[in-house]
């Protein structure tokens, strides 16, 4: 699973998770028949697709759901496994990638919100590993803090490894057209929302941040009163509709 | 996370043990030591940590970075990345320590870390892992971390009963936590740790952590591999019953068609996998074993990494190889201790031994002789377990058990002050004891002086034989046997007095050493002031020498200027003995610019 930090080398590397587990973030929202059924969970693109149903089987069971909901539920999640699989063989980014991570999450009556950096190229990085660090630290007790926290991280990277197709796939393009265009879109499209490294890792300059700056970077958990999250879910359900 | 945070066998105090991989290699270190050695790593991993001894390892150093770190953290030493230099490695690892080190009795979290510091979460935990296991940063966090874990666990298994199966994102490995619990003294370790292959029959129970029984369940199985049927142990292919998960048999007797009662062919699934890797594993050579315990070392309890670095081995070969390997002491000891009925209370063992591995630390001892020591240690419980004077009664012979591990100690730490001034802290106890009370006046005054003769006899004696436990014992033996023949009852002052005079001597050897110190400072202060002094008066002449080349420069300039102007007056004498009129106007303004 884990593949050795090709970093600064100019090969490309080919469309996965920039995870240590190559594991696709699911999301589910069905409504059907006045029931609405919302899930968000980790699927391994390399199990077998039969699972799937199996899985949706399963879930309608345990949760006691009309059948109604296997078919969309398989449907649902066989599409987004497509997806994704559909991206697979094609080259992401190549040069080094350090991303911003914003978290801004309520679980339950937990509110969630951090932000911290993650490095694409590093393919040891556990998003799991680094929810449960994050719960026990913050002393978050919710179980399901945890999982939503990785699955937030996945997520964000999953889209962010998306957009570096695209650009690699344009980057492609604008080589055949000239050298002097692939540098030019090399500098403003892999770049993208990635952060300055040299900028950030200036010989000079202190890895330690300025104290005012703590702040900004200190991960903020709130727990919610009952009124405050029928309020909050009062307003989402206004902004869905 | 908690794999590393727990990990003991990266913890500092192994530091002791650990031996330069030269000598481990050379014929001439024994194996059975180095497997003691690594034993004593896996029963430090099982047990709990009784104290916390560690502070820097001996390697770390504020302004360099050791090999350890370079091979732990090799992504900051490999150039691959800006982001990821020794430079930003060193700061990190020097924030955190330092950040730690404001609030030493707080445990530092990742999450407090992570928002001052510039980079990549994922490789910013793994510097943070690695110092923490080092004990470089919350040695000494007293914080109810325990207790938080334990419940986590306790969550986590709630979490497994609910759902079907660990869910696809969470790997399920055995952290420590579930390993420490596993250690509770229930006697059941003490068989399994001593022989695998008694395990089936001394009734091992699989705790009921999830976790372990992952881990260890295939080992136990691979152990107790036999046939049900026929009661004979296999080692290719079994069946497995699918019904009763426990139940196999060998190939030998599926064939036949003997499946057992109430069993049909049917429930039967073949596995061959474990038969495979058993013989495989099944001979091991004494280079591999040496292998084997070397890579223990260098890599601990990853197994992966180990089975790696030893050729022809899987994971489990290794595992339960290092599980066979004798190291019974350790083991046997502590069942003595728990299992000896009238033998001394724990509290004095753990007393005892916590001055020991203290003093341990102060002199740098050799592993050879630390192992020694520990032996004699463990010999030395197990005796007072079960050396016990037959003649005397039931109360005499628990008494004596407790003080003479009690004047042991004190034996000890009087060698660590002079027998003067034991004899001295000896006789104020005695006598504040006096003072509590007029009762122990009238039994002490008799014998005063034999007690305190005693205990610097005592002294002297531990100073000649240290590692010597034997004769130690003769000595105490000598002065138990000899005190009660003067009074009944005193046994229990003695060990008071006895008690207060090792604070004596404890007290005396603190003194000792801060009025050393104290001299170290008062040295160490003037040569910084001499120092000082020195650099002022090389700064002064340095000063000196520079007014004194400014003078010289001055004047040459004076030379220089008034040369120049002797000149100028005698080109204007020569114009004018020339008598050109025209120049006139020029030569005076001229002869006005000059001067």
């Amino acid at each position: 699973m884990k593949l050795p930090a090709t970093s600064s080398s100019k090969a490309p590397i080919k469309f996965r998770m920039p995870t240590a587990d190559n594991l696709v973030p699911i999301r589910l929202d069905i409504e059907t028949e006045g029931q609405r059924y919302k899930d968000a969970f980790t699927w391994n693109p390399s199990d077998p697709d039969s699972e799937v149903v199996v899985f949706a089987k399963r879930t309608v069971k345990d949760l006691k759901l009309p059948p109604q909901f296997i078919t969309q539920i398989a449907q649902s999640i066989q599409s987004q496994l497509t997806e994704f699989r559909s991206y697979e063989g094609q080259d992401m980014y190549t040069a080094e990638k350090i991303v911003p991570i914003k978290l801004d999450l309520r679980v339950n009556h937990t509110l969630i919100k951090d932000q911290f950096l993650w490095d694409l190229n590093n393919y040891e990085s556990d998003p799991e590993e680094f929810a449960r660090t994050f719960c026990k630290d913050m002393g978050i007790e919710d179980p399901e803090a945890g999982p939503a926290v990785a699955f937030a991280i996945r997520e964000q990277l999953y889209e962010i490894a998306i957009q570096s197709v695209a650009s690699a796939r344009e980057i492609k393009i604008s080589n055949k057209k000239g050298r002097r265009g692939a540098e030019h879109a090399l500098a403003s499209k892999a770049g993208g929302n990635a952060l300055d490294l040299m900028k950030l890792f200036r010989y000079n300059s202190s890895v330690v941040r300025k104290r005012k700056e703590w702040d900004v970077y200190e991960p903020i958990v709130d727990i919610l009163s009952n009124e405050e999250v029928d309020a909050l879910e009062a307003r989402e359900e206004r902004n869905t509709r | 996370m908690e794999m590393s945070q727990y990990d003991p066998i990266s913890k500092p105090e192994f530091e002791l043990y650990t031996i330069p991989s030269h000598s481990s290699k050379s014929p001439s270190f024994p194996p059975f030591l180095l497997a003691l050695l690594c034993k004593r790593k896996i029963f430090r991993l099982l047990a709990e940590k009784t104290f916390s001894q560690q502070n820097c390892p001996g390697w770390f150093r504020w302004d360099d970075i050791h090999e350890r770190e370079r091979i732990a953290l090799k992504e900051f030493f490999d150039g691959s990345s800006i982001s990821r230099t020794p430079k930003i490695y060193k700061e990190y690892r020097d924030f955190i320590i330092n950040k730690y080190r404001e609030e030493p009795s707080r445990r530092l979290t990742f999450t407090q870390v992570r928002k001052s510091l510039v980079g990549d979460v994922s490789l910013l935990q793994k510097v943070f892992d690695f110092l923490d296991q080092w004990g470089l940063i919350n040695f000494s966090a007293t914080s109810g971390d325990n207790n938080r874990d334990s419940l986590e666990d306790k969550k986590l298994k709630d979490q497994a009963k609910i759902e079907e199966g660990a869910p696809n994102g969470v790997r399920v490995v055995a952290t420590p936590n579930s390993l420490r619990s596993i250690s509770v003294p229930n006697g059941g370790w003490d068989g399994t740790g001593k022989a695998g292959a008694a395990a089936s029959e001394t009734g091992f129970k699989l705790p009921p952590l999830a976790s372990y029984s992952d881990v260890f369940g295939d080992l136990v199985k691979l152990k107790g591999l036999k046939c049900g049927n026929c009661g004979e142990q296999f080692s290719s292919g079994c069946y497995e019953n699918s019904k009763q998960g426990n139940f196999v048999i060998c190939e030998k007797c599926f064939k036949n068609g003997n499946y057992g009662e109430n069993k049909s062919m049917d429930d039967f699934t073949f596995n061959d996998r474990l038969g495979n890797s058993c013989t495989r594993g099944a001979t091991w050579t004494e280079a591999e074993t040496l292998l084997l315990l070397e890579s223990v070392m260098k890599h601990g309890d990853n197994w992966e990494l180990v089975a790696q670095h030893v050729p022809r081995k899987t994971k489990l070969d290794c595992i339960s190889k290092l599980i066979e390997l004798p190291f019974g002491e350790f083991m046997t000891g502590s069942a003595h201790e728990r299992n000896g009925s009238s033998c001394p209370p724990e509290s004095t063992d753990s007393v005892k031994q916590g001055p020991v591995a203290l003093s341990e630390n102060q002199e740098v001892i050799k592993v050879e002789d630390q192992v020694q020591e520990q032996m004699n240690e463990t010999e030395e419980n197990g005796d007072a377990a079960s050396e016990k004077p037959p003649a005397k009664k039931q109360r005499t012979s628990l008494l004596p058990n407790a003080g003479s591990s009690l004047i042991n100690q004190v034996a000890l730490i009087s060698t660590m002050a002079g027998p003067h001034v034991t004899a001295a802290a000896a006789e104020a106890a005695v006598t504040a004891l006096c003072d509590e009370s007029s009762f122990p006046r009238e039994i002490f005054d008799g014998d005063e002086d034999y007690l305190a003769n005693g205990l610097s006899m005592l002294s002297e004696s531990e100073r000649a034989h240290q590692a010597d436990a034997s004769e130690n014992k003769e000595n105490q033996s000598e002065s138990q046997d000899g005190l009660p023949n003067k009074n009944e009852i005193p046994l229990t002052l003695r060990i008071r007095a006895a008690t207060a005079t090792a604070l004596g001597a404890a007290a005396a050897k603190a003194k000792l050493l801060a009025s050393q110190e104290d001299r170290e400072i008062e040295h160490l202060v003037a040569t910084i002031l001499e120092t000082q002094l020195k650099k002022l008066q090389s700064k002064v002449k340095y000063f000196e020498d520079l007014e004194m080349i400014m003078e010289e420069e001055y004047t040459e300039m004076m030379e220089l200027k008034e040369c120049l102007v002797e000149e100028r007056i005698d080109v204007l004498q020569r114009a004018l003995n020339a008598g050109v009129s025209k120049w006139r106007d020029y030569t005076k303004s001229l002869f006005g610019s000059v001067l």
